[in-house]
């Protein structure tokens, strides 16, 4: 992984040192609180419901086992002995107190870490494929690349202060696990004539209360000019897109403005004028970078997958769920389950971390990954290790062989924590979890992805979920949308709304009477629910979720 | 009496804005669009020296009259306004331009080493504002990853011109 030099190191610090000031002046009064919001929120801090909350970066989901452990140390020392991984690959601290933020990102700076621009109106954590440097079908390590871009977009001294937040994600798979289409701006890896690597460019996609796909206005970028042309998109969105209606500030609304073709020649015209200043990514700055991501140090194993079969069926489940094919023969990927029944998805409490961090560094060379779907990853596992490694992750609580299936879902922290939530996220979560406790029914369903936002910010991704549940307020009481076609695989697609809201004890008997149209309808066990969602349309789910009047609002 | 920061220096304010009484030796700002009206009636009709930009001005249309300016002033109305800094940019980098350049608005510490490293040389703060701790937050990063107008940071060599 990346590791800080002088200059990395230098300016966390110094940020620290910069922040500790502003809070200092906040609490002394020095500060309103309208002044001193934008300034906390660029470094992660939120003031929720019942205590501040604060989300730490991890650069596109990478962690060493050194700092899961200072994650549990700060879980245990200054929250409640847990943290929330989130839809960014970051975690966030729901019970920090405001007074010790400051030394809580001194900690974090000891292993490299930092809350900076995780929240707030500038470029946020650069998100990528938690299969990076593993996966078979990626074309090459799109980390170097986030790595540049993290750098490039810390602390940019024009860049700062934009109209809204600002999502860049970039993939190097057919696959797309990072869901760039539904980004500010999305990367896609390319190969040039040539060989060379270059990058496909979309811009104008994100959730909320619009939800857009990107569009590509890039089919090919040279590799040098890579920060260049970010550099003249961020241009013509800072000088252009709105700032009076925070609803309408996001760069999705300016490219739907302008129209494809005119945002394109503005960005070209931008990218063409600023040639003479724009930074030049260089070759040997991109090498120096992906130096630090070479793969770790392999050893020739067998790959014999079966032979290490321990003869459970829990097991055999855990191995066909839970665990992914690697490039490497004899390695295998294993996903780390934070979707246990009976506990918020994304949770884990300190001493899981802890654990997982010393496992990590005896089968999967100290590192750990979080995926954008609220669980981890340990990406080297050899295979004949297996066994073991469900076992230990069985004990602790996080071999629930779930990933892919109905209750690996996905979830925002809705109104048990945030202050702009309409309804409770968690609940579901649980309501769900307890309809379909049945293993063998969730893998006769075979993939289906469930995601789930307390209010139109979704932040838990509803509109690209197979089944996507938006939490409303109607009247005071926690109503749910239900929205079904959703994905954020390639082809990406946004869900469709299948009629009026159902009320929160009749969320789970909804996605069951769904469930029941799928098993119905499906041509055989190999159509997903989503396909047979694009094969037949939404009609015959709604005619069975409403054909009696008891759901209908 | 309005104190200013000036190159790096806590200065009294010689500057008229529009709307304010001018003294005799005070330099007075014109805002863009009447400076580029006056223009139109002729090049003599527009004072040469000072004008005031908003957030949604262009650059373009001023660009053959900036060797005849001494002193930009960008506006940030708001807490959060951030037009000013690709402003700043342009005029440093595209435009050359060479004078004074000032922001002035809702504009504390915080924004300071921003605002430096895109080309502003002079700022008027938030009236609220400690100027001498201001000063100071000129230096709160010794390092960046990006250049800046300001040559006193460790930039990272990751980028070169072109």
């Amino acid at each position: 992984m990346y590791r800080y030099d002088q200059i990395d190191q230098t300016l966390v610090n110094e940020r620290v040192a910069q922040f500790r000031d502003q809070t200092r002046r906040f609490l002394a009064g020095e500060l309103t609180e309208d002044e001193f919001r934008p300034l906390r929120l660029r470094n992660g801090l939120y003031i929720q419901r019942f205590a501040p909350m604060l989300r730490i970066s991890i650069p596109y989901g990478l962690l060493s086992s050194v700092q899961l452990r200072m994650l549990a140390h700060i879980a245990r020392t200054y929250d409640r002995g847990y943290g929330h991984f989130t839809t960014r690959q970051n975690i966030q601290f729901n019970w920090p107190q405001l007074e010790r933020v400051p030394d809580i990102l001194a900690d974090l700076a000891t292993v490299e870490m930092h809350a900076i621009q995780t929240s707030g109106n500038c470029v946020r954590n650069i998100t990528s494929d938690h299969l990076a440097g593993v996966a078979p079908d990626e074309l090459a390590d799109p980390r170097p690349y986030c790595e540049i871009i993290r750098q490039w977009a810390t602390l940019h001294p024009e860049f700062s202060y934009l109209p809204r937040k600002f999502k860049i994600a970039v993939t190097a798979s057919p696959a797309d696990r990072a869901a760039v289409e539904i980004h500010d701006v999305g990367v896609r890896l390319r190969r040039g004539p040539a060989g060379e690597i270059g990058f496909e460019i979309l811009a104008g996609g994100g959730l909320g209360r619009t939800p857009i796909l990107g569009k590509v206005i890039r089919p090919f970028l040279p590799q040098a000019d890579l920060l260049a042309y970010l550099e003249a998109i961020l241009r013509v969105y800072n000088r252009h897109g709105r700032r009076d209606n925070i609803h309408k500030a996001r760069i999705k609304i300016l490219l739907r403005a302008l129209g494809v073709e005119e945002f394109i020649r503005q960005v070209e015209h931008e990218f063409q004028a600023s040639r003479e200043f724009a930074p030049r990514l260089e070759d040997h700055e991109v090498e120096r970078v992906r130096a630090y991501f070479a793969p770790p140090p392999y050893l020739a194993l067998a790959d014999s997958l079966a032979d290490s079969a321990a003869a459970a069926p829990a097991y055999d489940a855990w191995l066909r769920y839970n665990t992914r094919r690697h490039k490497v023969p004899g390695y295998r990927i294993v996903m780390v389950s934070l979707k246990k029944h009976g506990e918020a998805p994304g949770d884990m409490s300190a001493a899981q971390m802890d654990a997982l961090a010393e496992l990590a560094d005896r089968v999967s060379f100290g590192m750990v990954r979080a995926t954008h779907d609220q669980n981890l990853v340990l990406a080297d596992v050899p295979q004949s290790l297996l066994p073991a490694v469900w076992r230990e992750l069985e004990a602790l609580g996080l071999a629930t062989p779930n990933i892919g299936t109905l209750t690996d879902m996905i979830c925002c922290p809705g109104l048990d924590f945030c202050s702009l939530a309409n309804a409770g996220s968690i609940d579901i979560a649980k309501q769900i979890h307890a309809r379909f406790d049945d293993l063998d029914y969730l893998y006769d369903l075979g993939p289906v992805e469930i995601k789930m936002s307390g209010c139109m910010n979704a932040c838990g991704h509803h509109h690209i979920g197979h089944i996507g549940i938006l939490g409303v307020d109607k009247h005071g009481k926690e109503w749910y949308q239900i929205t079904i076609g959703g994905s954020s695989a390639a082809p990406a697609a946004l869900g469709e709304v299948i009629g009026p809201s159902v009320p929160k004890d009749q969320v789970a008997d909804t996605i069951a009477r769904l469930l029941d149209v799928y098993l119905r309808e499906r041509h055989g066990e190999d159509e997903r629910f989503l396909d047979t969602v694009r094969r037949i349309g939404i009609e015959p789910f709604q005619e069975r979720v409403y054909e009696t009047s008891a759901t209908a609002a | 009496m309005r104190r200013v920061l000036r190159r790096r220096e806590l200065v009294t304010d010689d500057v008229c804005y529009p709307g304010e009484l001018a003294g005799p030796q005070a330099r007075v700002v014109q805002p863009a669009a009447q400076f580029l009206a006056a223009l139109s009636a002729g090049p003599a009709a527009a004072a040469a020296g000072a004008i005031l930009l908003g957030p949604t001005d262009e650059i373009g249309p001023l660009a053959a009259q900036l060797p005849r300016l001494t002193l930009i002033v960008v506006d940030f109305p708001k807490i959060g306004e951030g037009r000013g800094f690709s402003q700043a940019r342009l005029l440093r980098q595209r435009y050359r331009y060479a004078g004074e350049l000032r922001a002035r608005g809702a504009i504390k510490r915080d924004q300071l080493f921003f605002l430096a490293r895109c080309g502003f040389d002079s700022f008027d703060l938030d009236p609220a504002e400690d100027l001498s701790a201001a000063l100071a937050a000129l230096n709160t990063f010794s390092v960046a990853y990006q250049d800046g107008s300001d040559a006193v940071v460790q930039v990272r060599r990751r980028a070169s011109h072109a």
